[in-house]
């Protein structure tokens, strides 16, 4: 009986002196809930893209001013840096200047050179890309995942796919773009693949960002493949991303293992990945992509139309573009990938 | 005296979110603390009527964005470990100051797993125990406060 009455008592009496609303497991429960509901819609549906963006664009006054501390500390560097470094820097940059204008006047006699050839045989003309120069703000606290913020966004006319570039190389791509910051992925990231040519010999794969340790992987290349130590990677241009011929790593790596079919090659970096403060933004622009798929649109409407069936003369100047780009592209993107398989399919029987 | 706290508590959040918002790279990456759960915590213990779960899962949403992530990541994260913190809230403030930052220290940990748990379903690879880092970093930095006189004791009552 007396039992009964203090249990009364504390239960009458908990509620008023423990006033702190739900319990915490039901606050766990609801949260947890809320935080897996979040989750599956984030990665699974692309709900929350805008309200990424726009919260985004909140948190960017944030981000500018978390690194004035930063950007202060290297004015004032610059500005008291010694007279000594200022004049050896200056005589360095005079000089690189010199050699890279010898380079320059030699690249407007070859681009020269390269369109006459172009046209002599009726290939499409390479693709000249546009590029905005911009800064690293933020570097992302996930140790998984390499993606940096640079603070250019779409009202700078970054798109999502550009390249970045630094002076040695490729650093990443855009995977992100908010009104006045984007998201850069880095190379070394796991889930960004580059097409690549081997310097050397003109061979095609795909890296891989490794994720971590900084460094890519050249993953489904046979054991027999011709890559040796030192071997320069440089992108291929076949995806219609990175322009052609930047460095992109360097082979580190290259070891066979009885036991795997494949070759386990190691690469590391060529552009400063981790250590950069400006990068460039390269992009392709879209409009001759589209007016070559347009050219091909409007190639298969006139078949269809039986009205105007001697029109060749609207079709013809645009149709080379359209025809060359469309057998070139596809196959050759998918081909370093099967190329490999098709290899490595026939060793295990050569093996046994 | 509340509106004042909440003004420090929501300063103190404020703070730690720009904290993590610094530029950090190298070194300094690998070794930063989480600060926002650092602060989350010790208003757990200090004001849990004013910081609870509830504002631990909000300033976890604001950190998945800021790390560019999956939306609830570290929402998830803050709000299972600080439902550790609060289910033994009082218990922890009565403590020591070392079997104190015996618990942080594993609250600490027990948010990096869960962090480390959501990374590998989504097909991640884990980084080597230099991930662990932060907590120990952070276990430091709980020590440096305790000792120039951060009071994580009971709140005495004027407050």
């Amino acid at each position: 009986m007396m039992r009964g009455i203090h249990q009364n008592f504390d239960q009458q009496q908990a509620p008023a002196f423990f006033a702190r609303g739900p319990s915490p497991l039901a606050r766990l429960t609801f949260f947890t809930a809320l935080s897996l509901a979040l989750m599956a819609t984030d990665s699974r549906l692309q709900y929350l893209a805008n309200v990424r963006e726009n919260l985004m664009t909140l948190l960017h006054p944030l981000q500018v001013i978390a690194n004035a501390p930063l950007q202060f500390y290297q004015n004032t560097d610059e500005y008291f840096s010694t007279h000594h470094y200022l004049l050896t820097e200056n005589a360095r940059l005079k000089k690189q200047a010199l050699m890279q204008d010898i380079a320059l006047q030699r690249l407007n006699l070859l681009n020269l050179e390269n369109t006459n050839l172009r046209s002599m045989l009726d290939a499409k003309q390479s693709l000249t890309e546009t590029s905005t120069l911009a800064e690293i703000i933020h570097v992302g606290r996930d140790p998984f995942t390499k993606k940096i913020i640079v603070n250019r966004g779409k009202n700078h006319h970054v798109i999502t796919g550009a390249a970045a570039v630094d002076a040695k190389g490729v650093v990443g791509q855009v995977t992100r773009t908010y009104p006045s910051s984007s998201e850069v992925t880095l190379i070394t990231d796991k889930s960004l693949a580059i097409p690549v040519q081997i310097e050397r010999n003109g061979l095609r794969a795909i890296a891989f960002g490794h994720g971590r340790d900084n460094t890519l992987d050249l993953p489904y290349l046979p054991a027999n493949v011709d890559i040796k130590r030192g071997d320069k990677l440089v992108t291929s241009g076949i995806d219609g991303v990175y322009p052609a011929g930047l460095a992109v790593a360097t082979v580190i790596e290259m070891r066979t293992t009885q036991d795997s079919p494949f070759a386990h090659i190691v690469c590391a970096p060529t552009a400063g990945v981790e250590n950069d403060k400006q990068i460039l933004l390269v992009s392709i622009p879209k409009i001759e992509l589209e007016t070559a798929i347009e050219a091909l649109n409007s190639e298969k409407a006139i078949p269809a139309s039986p009205a105007r069936p001697a029109t060749p003369n609207n079709s013809v100047p645009t149709n080379p573009d359209a025809q060359a780009k469309k057998p070139t592209q596809p196959p050759s993107a998918e081909s370093p990938v099967k190329k490999p398989l098709a290899n490595v399919e026939s060793r295990p029987h050569a093996q046994q | 005296m509340r509106n004042n706290k909440l003004r420090s508590i929501y300063f103190s959040l404020f703070a730690a979110f720009i904290c993590i918002l610094f530029p950090w790279s190298g070194i300094a990456l690998t070794l930063r603390p989480d600060f926002m759960l650092l602060v989350l915590l010790f208003w757990l213990l200090r004001a849990p009527n004013q910081c609870s779960v509830g504002t631990a899962w909000f300033m976890g949403l604001w950190v998945d964005l800021a790390t560019g992530g999956i939306f609830g990541q570290y929402a998830l994260a803050y709000t299972v470990t600080t439902f550790f913190a609060v289910i033994y809230q009082r218990r922890l403030v009565l403590f020591s100051s070392t079997q104190q930052l015996v618990y942080v220290f594993s609250l600490l940990l027990l948010s990096q797993l869960i962090l480390l748990v959501l990374k590998a379903f989504a097909g991640h690879e884990f980084s080597g125990w230099s991930y662990f880092l932060p907590s120990f970093s952070g276990i430091l930095l709980w020590q440096i406060a305790v000792t120039l006189g951060l009071n994580t004791g009971r709140p005495s009552h004027g407050n």
